[in-house]
């Protein structure tokens, strides 16, 4: 819920409460004041009736004056005076209104009577309704006059805000896109920004510590593998190693070789981060496959794969060096997660590459596949081919894509993303 | 040859001299910018092999200071670096090749081989072995007067072993000169047998004698003997 329906509602669940209670009072503090006033007229018609019965007479009132006397023969007066609403038939309109009267016992003309004034409350009934018409109706305009306003204002105050929403979304660390400050009037929006811009900058700074950590660690790594690597080399030059020792050096190599592949694919993710591989230029995309495809070549038939290509003659503007890297990398994903004899399709159109192949897993997880260091256990490479092909594609403005269908776990690489 | 070894990282260092003294070479060493000015200034060299990051100075003043000196010496790049600014800064500058830490001993030796045969006044362009001859400008293989028809691969493979005569060659050496570093396929090993048995095949097919040796299931040696 936006924060301007948030806040209308409420203000105008309030103040309909409000209005109405408020309403509600007004009205009967009216019709008690009203009524107060009926009673007044009703004590003077009473004293009026007095008057008459000193006089020795009985008091008629006038007819035009929504008003009726009723006397009643008691056997004895006692002192009482009732005020109370009734309805009446009022016989100069001959129609029945209601009404207020008031009843009192006393003598006439030394006889006991109860005395009954009746007072039509058609009139002051007239009054309240337009009293309460001219009090409503401009309350009603203000009330719209005031949401109206509010609306308006609160887009006009929330504007930056909403700008500097933008902003926050807009900010991506790894494609250095900073966040791009708001300038504001209010203050609590100028504090949130000056906050997101000092934050957004450590996390930057942080950001490009750890980076220049992870080039620095892997540099720092490579003098002392090839100080391994080369007491290796003489070591294997020996004529007194025995088949065991033949067997540790195998490892050895292999080890030394991945912690080598390791920290060259992570230095070559900081260079793709650094955007230091950008040297833009006209790739011809089949020729690039089919060099790569004779590069691949023994591997493929090493293990008797069958391999589909289907080629268009297709040329785009991109880093050879990256796209280089990106199809070396697709090419020995899809030779690596391969069996014996399996299949490997390649195509190319104008719009993707696509590279699929069979393999012995059942769909991956494509949330997790492109993360660093995602791998099954079967798996002897970094764990960082896929990374670095996601991070190519992140650069390249590309969209990287897994699917896994007909048992063919497929790789597409959209150009326009 | 003679050769001259500026390395900080002793334990490389000696690494490196073990294995090319073993070749017959003449090897000197420096560990610092000052030691290694005082050789390049007394001494001539057929090949020198150069760390650019030097505990007192960077290793790329030295190679302006042997273009200043006029001095023709083949160098080799060895730096954990790897960039292509400072490869070809250094290139630029006039070093005949840049090799990456960590690299394997052999690979070096391939690499001195060919830079120095490169500069050299000769220029020899065919190196024999026996009655292997391999033409190194039309990259063809000549056995007994013969020409082996060798995919580019096997041809690189050959020229490798024979650079390295009589050296085991480490399976994992012989796949990174086949494929680089930019592929993500290093690790697997198996598929060299593959190559090596092709070369064999196809040089015996020629009337050659087979020179490769396994070793210990390590690696391959190309010896006569």
């Amino acid at each position: 819920m936006r924060l301007f329906t948030r806040y209308n509602q409420i203000l105008l669940i309030i103040s309909l409460f409000g209005l109405l209670i408020i309403g509600i009072l007004f009205y009967r503090m009216l019709v008690f004041y009203l009524d107060r006033q009926i009673d007044h007229d009703l004590v003077e018609e009473i004293m009026e009736v007095k008057e008459y019965s000193d006089k020795n007479s009985f008091y008629k009132p006038h007819e035009f004056e929504d008003l009726i006397v009723q006397y009643k023969k008691i056997k004895q007066a006692r002192l009482l005076s009732i005020y109370a609403d009734t309805v009446f038939y009022n016989p100069v309109k001959h129609r029945t209104e209601s009404a207020r009267y008031l009843k009192t016992e006393f003598e006439i003309v030394g006889q006991p009577y109860q005395v009954l004034v009746i007072a039509s409350k058609f009139e002051r009934q007239e009054q309240i309704r337009n009293i309460c018409l001219i009090i409503l109706l401009p309350v009603m305009l203000l009330f719209g006059l005031v949401l109206l306003v509010n609306r308006i204002l609160l887009k006009k105050i929330w504007n930056p805000f909403e700008q500097l929403l933008k902003n926050i979304t807009a900010f991506n660390i790894s494609q250095e896109n900073p966040y791009k400050s708001v300038d504001m009037p209010i203050m609590e929006f100028r504090q949130l920004n000056q906050v997101l811009v000092e934050l957004s900058g450590k996390v930057k700074s942080d950001y490009d510590e750890i980076k220049l950590f992870t080039e620095n660690a892997s540099h720092e790594m490579m003098t002392p593998l090839a100080v391994i690597n080369s007491k290796l080399d003489n070591m294997l030059q020996s004529n007194v190693l025995g088949k065991d020792d033949g067997e540790t050096l195998v490892e050895l190599y292999k080890a030394t070789s991945r912690l080598t592949k390791l920290n060259q694919s992570l230095l070559l993710l900081v260079k793709i981060d650094n955007n230091l591989l950008q040297d833009e230029e006209k790739i011809h995309l089949k020729s690039l496959i089919e060099e790569k495809t004779v590069y691949f070549q023994e591997l493929i038939s090493e293990r008797n794969l069958i391999l589909d290509s289907a080629l268009a003659d297709v040329t785009i503007a991109a880093s050879r060096q990256l796209l280089e890297i990106l199809i070396n990398n697709l090419f020995s994903n899809v030779i690596r997660h391969n069996y014996d004899g399996g299949m490997i399709e390649i195509r190319l159109n104008a719009e993707k590459i696509v590279f699929s192949n069979t393999g012995h897993n059942k769909a991956l997880d494509p949330e997790k596949i492109f993360d660093r260091f995602y791998k099954d256990n079967s798996s002897e490479g970094t764990g960082l081919g896929l990374a670095i092909l996601k991070q190519i594609c992140n650069r390249q403005h590309y969209l990287l894509e897994y699917s896994y269908h007909h048992d063919l776990h497929t790789f597409t690489i959209k150009f326009n993303k | 040859m003679k050769i001259l070894i500026i390395e900080d990282e002793l334990g490389l260092q000696r690494s490196i001299v073990q294995y090319l003294m073993a070749e017959g070479n003449l090897c000197s060493m420096a560990s610092t910018y000052a030691e290694a000015l005082e050789r390049l200034a007394v001494y001539d060299y057929d090949c020198i092999l150069l760390d650019l990051t030097l505990p007192d100075g960077e290793g790329l003043q030295l190679l302006n200071y042997l273009k200043r000196m006029n001095k023709t010496e083949g160098v080799i790049i060895i730096s954990a670096r790897n960039s292509i600014e400072q490869k070809i800064e250094g290139l630029s500058l006039g070093a005949d090749d840049y090799l990456i830490k960590p690299f394997h001993l052999s690979e070096l030796n391939a690499r001195i081989l060919a830079v120095v045969r490169r500069k050299s006044a000769h220029g020899e362009r065919h190196i024999e072995f026996n009655e292997i001859r391999i033409d190194l400008d039309a990259k063809e293989v000549i056995v007994n007067g013969k020409v082996v028809y060798m995919t580019k691969k096997e041809f690189d493979l050959l020229l490798y072993f024979v650079a390295n005569k009589g050296k085991v060659i480490s399976k994992s050496a012989a796949v990174e000169h086949i494929w680089g570093d930019d592929s993500d396929m290093a690790d697997s090993f198996d598929f060299i047998y593959t190559h090596i048995k092709n070369i064999r095949k196809k040089l015996i097919d020629a009337g050659s004698k087979d020179y490769f040796h396994s070793v210990y299931g390590v690696g391959y040696k190309f010896t006569d003997i």
